[in-house]
């Protein structure tokens, strides 16, 4: 393969429109990749970073706009994951792509295998494997099943299988997020010999220090919108960061309950296996408790295990100042424990099951009728009335939850809790997922909750939502709290600058 | 009153129209149209003494079927029931007749037997996290083993003819099986549908994952529908040998096939979480009907396993490619 010294660009987006129902994840955001160059994507969660990404693969189909690839223009109609591999676009997630129990070797070839016959010719894919880890100066052992393989080398195996396919283009969308220093340096080595080879590198990332070293062009989405595009030499870290978040916090967000009760929930020095360590948590009647970290922090470990859903390894947990031995989750709800779990249609609901059924679920050893049968009639009630309190849109209770939108299904886990009268409500990225007018709604019902004297503790990758609901926030890093903020230190860079690990009270 | 308005509109039951009307029912319509055309066309079919011997035949498999249907609704599969069959049977006699005990003694122990094998079944699917398809398989070819030990192979006659009412006793007109049947099918009904335990069964097959974060002891309800499995087979097991009035280790084989098409006959998911108890009495009934028009038309057995896979195949086709939404 010769190096590409073309001037054209690889990848050209022109008014780019991407319009989910009800929501405009991207508004006219023009993009421009050139060969041989790093490009950094940056932006909030929500920004339209990954749907951009989607869309140049072909995952998402842009609803206006143009895409030209390496001179061609782009039919968006028939434009596929099939047809944008083909024109030489890769993308490596940190969510792997990789057939577990095959051995790396196999993965890099899967499909591509050269044949002796109707035999597999493993000899030559053995020697070119070799020949590109050379190429990228890296030892991976490639026999194994990748699954055994540490996560920084399963991503070199993605790589190899990029550089293989003489991909044109790489995405790298979040790479870095679970891996360590020294294997980050390492993809910013393999990032500039793939640049040096005349590959267009696309960079998605949080880490604002990762994109100042690494790339040499940067774009900052906002919203769905194109902010600004230009060189990373004429920037500073301050500057990108004003531009990320770049506008005050909307006025989406009611004031803040500052009326406390007394202590509801305490965690102290609670430690899994291989996941949250030492994790010290309070949690007043009326408060919001805010959790933050990035991937690989271990926050929907540390909620289930609260909820008796994660093994302990140390640690306590008062509930009203009693300690208490949750094993399971039966006997958190016993104790007045609910989750609303991240991921609502596989742990939230139960997709056979009514509006009626899901809401009551919790709550069925309240409605007897002479002890023993269940009180359809009265459950009907119950789930109405809190279904209604939410303003919940369906026709009937009978109906199946299926079909229901995203926030409507997030209300029903919600309702589950507030009608089997949970003190404690335990919400992982509640509004993952969901339009932004169902948002305010679930804000609004969080709001509620404090008002009625109930705590909540929310897991959330939004930084805004945690500043605009949490009393405090809980920043958590590879497992530990690294810092806890409140009153005037809830601050985005604040925040930011634990998520990443980042001690605040030396670098302030 | 709006609000009551409201609730009354919404809490009406939603039939979704004809479409789903018919989708879920669609098997007592096949059903009603089948015996008609049967009825219409045979005339020895149409005989009550016909119609009776229908009835009496499908009802302890019907029974066994329920069972099952418990295990299934949960995701889950019993393979075991065949054995259990055998071993209920051959142990009751034993118990019975060798023994001599008397025969209410001889029923409970026979039914505690099937209550261990129910949760030895439970425990190696819930603690073992064995796929049930595999500890169950187990657990048939052991018992298989035992009751061989036991007996030899050699049924075991001699039983009381009292003991005779229970597979073969009239009510009036109607065969006794039948009414233990039906009895047997509403109390299972109410439980599945008015009870919380009912419910968790459902529960645990629709998501397994979401009812244990909702306080569904899990565990417990995976092991129980083993054992509600293993009594009704037992129940059953006892019924077939009182017709004959001999225990047999051979009462159960080719059932588990015939039992597993009458639980999908009657609209019960094999991933769970989705069917009736009236569905399976339906499915029993099917099958039965089906195989007795064989029978008088003078299809040989072999013939008829072809035709009830053919029906099986057609039922399972039919569910997965209507059901998709």
């Amino acid at each position: 393969m010769e190096s590409r010294k073309q001037k054209g660009p690889l990848v050209e987006i022109k008014h780019c429109t991407m319009e989910f129902p009800g929501v405009r994840a991207l508004d006219d955001v023009s993009f421009t990749l050139l060969p041989g160059e790093c490009h950094g994507l940056v932006g909030e969660n929500g920004a339209g970073k990954s749907t951009l990404a989607k869309c140049i693969i072909g995952e998402n189909r842009m609803t206006s706009g143009e895409l030209i690839i390496d001179g061609d223009p782009i039919n968006l109609h028939t434009y596929s994951i099939r047809e944008s591999q083909k024109r030489g676009i890769a993308i490596v997630h940190q969510e792997f792509q990789l057939m577990r129990e095959m051995s790396g070797l196999e993965n890099i070839f899967i499909g591509h295998y050269e044949k002796v016959g109707p035999f597999i010719d493993w000899k030559t894919l053995r020697k070119r494997a070799a020949e590109v880890l050379e190429f990228l100066q890296c030892d991976v052992n490639l026999q194994i099943p990748v699954k055994m393989l540490r996560t920084a080398d399963q991503q070199i195996v993605q790589l190899a299988k990029a550089v293989i396919n003489e991909s044109k283009v790489l995405i790298l969308d979040e790479l870095t997020a679970v891996l360590q220093e020294k294997d980050i340096e390492n993809i910013f080595r393999i990032i500039n010999i793939l640049k040096q080879r005349g590959m267009g590198i696309i960079y998605i990332s949080h880490r604002l220090d990762e994109v100042l070293d690494a790339c040499d062009t940067y774009t900052v989405l906002c919203d769905g919108k194109h902010i600004h595009s230009g060189f990373v030499k004429d920037i500073d870290k301050p500057k990108l960061i004003k531009m990320i978040i770049g506008r005050e916090l909307k006025q989406v967000y009611m004031p803040i309950n500052q009326k406390f009760g007394e202590m509801l929930l305490e965690v102290k020095g609670l430690s899994g296996p291989d996941a949250f360590q030492d994790i010290n948590l309070k949690v007043r009647r009326g408060e919001v408790v805010g959790i933050a970290g990035l991937l690989g922090a271990y926050k929907t470990e540390l909620v289930h295990a609260i909820f008796g859903n994660h093994r302990i390894t140390k640690g306590k947990v008062y509930i009203n100042g009693k300690e208490v031995n949750i094993k399971n989750p039966r006997q958190a709800i016993k104790h007045g424990i609910g989750l609303v779990p991240d991921e609502r249609r596989s742990l939230g609901l139960n997709m056979l099951f009514d509006i009626k059924d899901n809401t009551t679920l919790p709550s069925m050893a309240f409605f007897k009728k002479w002890k023993v049968f269940q009180d359809h009639k009265a459950e009907a009630i119950a789930a109405y009335d809190h279904n209604q309190r939410m303003d919940l849109s369906y026709y009937s209770l009978w109906q199946n939850v299926k079909k229901l939108s995203g926030g409507n299904q997030q209300k029903i886990v919600i309702a589950k809790w507030m009608l089997r009268n949970s003190d404690i409500f335990l919400m992982d990225e509640p509004t993952r997922g969901i339009d932004v007018g169902a948002k305010f709604e679930i804000y609004k019902l969080i709001n509620d909750l404090t008002q009625q004297g109930k705590a909540v503790v929310l897991v959330s990758p939004e930084l805004e939502e945690l500043i605009g609901l949490c009393n405090r926030v809980y920043i958590m890093f590879e497992g530990e709290i690294m810092d806890v903020v409140e009153g005037e230190r809830k601050t985005q860079e604040i925040i930011i600058n634990s998520l990443l690990g980042i001690n605040t009270h030396e670098s302030n | 009153m709006n609000q009551i308005n409201d609730f009354k509109i919404k809490s009406k039951r939603y039939t979704g129209g004809w479409s789903s009307f018919l989708q879920e029912w669609m098997i007592l319509i096949l059903f009603v149209v089948m015996v008609t055309i049967f009825a219409l066309t045979s005339p020895t079919f149409r005989t009550t003494n016909n119609i009776m011997n229908v009835l009496r035949q499908a009802s302890f498999i019907a029974i066994i079927a329920m069972g099952e249907f418990f295990v299934i609704l949960t995701g889950q599969m019993d393979m075991s029931i065949s054995s259990i069959i055998g071993m209920v049977s051959i142990f009751f006699a034993g118990f019975a007749v060798s023994m001599g005990l008397p025969v209410w003694i001889a029923v409970v122990l026979a039914l505690l037997m099937a209550v261990v094998v129910g949760l030895v079944n439970g425990l190696l699917v819930v603690y073992g996290k064995m796929p049930s398809f595999i500890g169950t398989l187990v657990t048939m070819n052991v018992i298989k083993g035992i009751y061989f030990i036991y007996s030899g192979g050699l049924p075991i006659s001699g039983l009381p003819e009292s003991f005779n009412f229970l597979g073969a006793g009239y009510v009036g007109l109607v065969p006794f099986p039948v009414i233990l049947m039906l009895i047997i099918a509403v109390i299972l009904s109410i439980i599945a549908q008015h009870t919380s335990f009912g419910r968790s069964i459902y529960a645990v097959g629709g998501n397994i994952e979401a009812a244990k974060l909702s306080g569904i002891n899990v565990k417990f309800v995976g092991i129980f529908v083993f054992i509600i499995c293993a009594v009704l087979t037992g129940i059953g097991a006892l019924g077939l040998t009182a017709r004959t009035l001999s225990g047999n280790v051979m009462l159960g084989e080719n059932l588990l096939f015939d039992v597993m098409t009458i639980v999908v006959l009657g609209g019960t998911s094999l991933s769970g979480g989705r069917g009736r108890i009236v569905g399976v009495v339906i499915g029993a009934l099917f099958l039965q009907v089906i195989s007795n028009m064989m029978i008088l038309v003078g299809i040989s057995t072999y013939w008829q396993w072809v035709v009830k896979g053919a029906i099986l195949v057609a039922v399972v086709l039919i569910d997965a490619n209507t059901k998709r939404e």
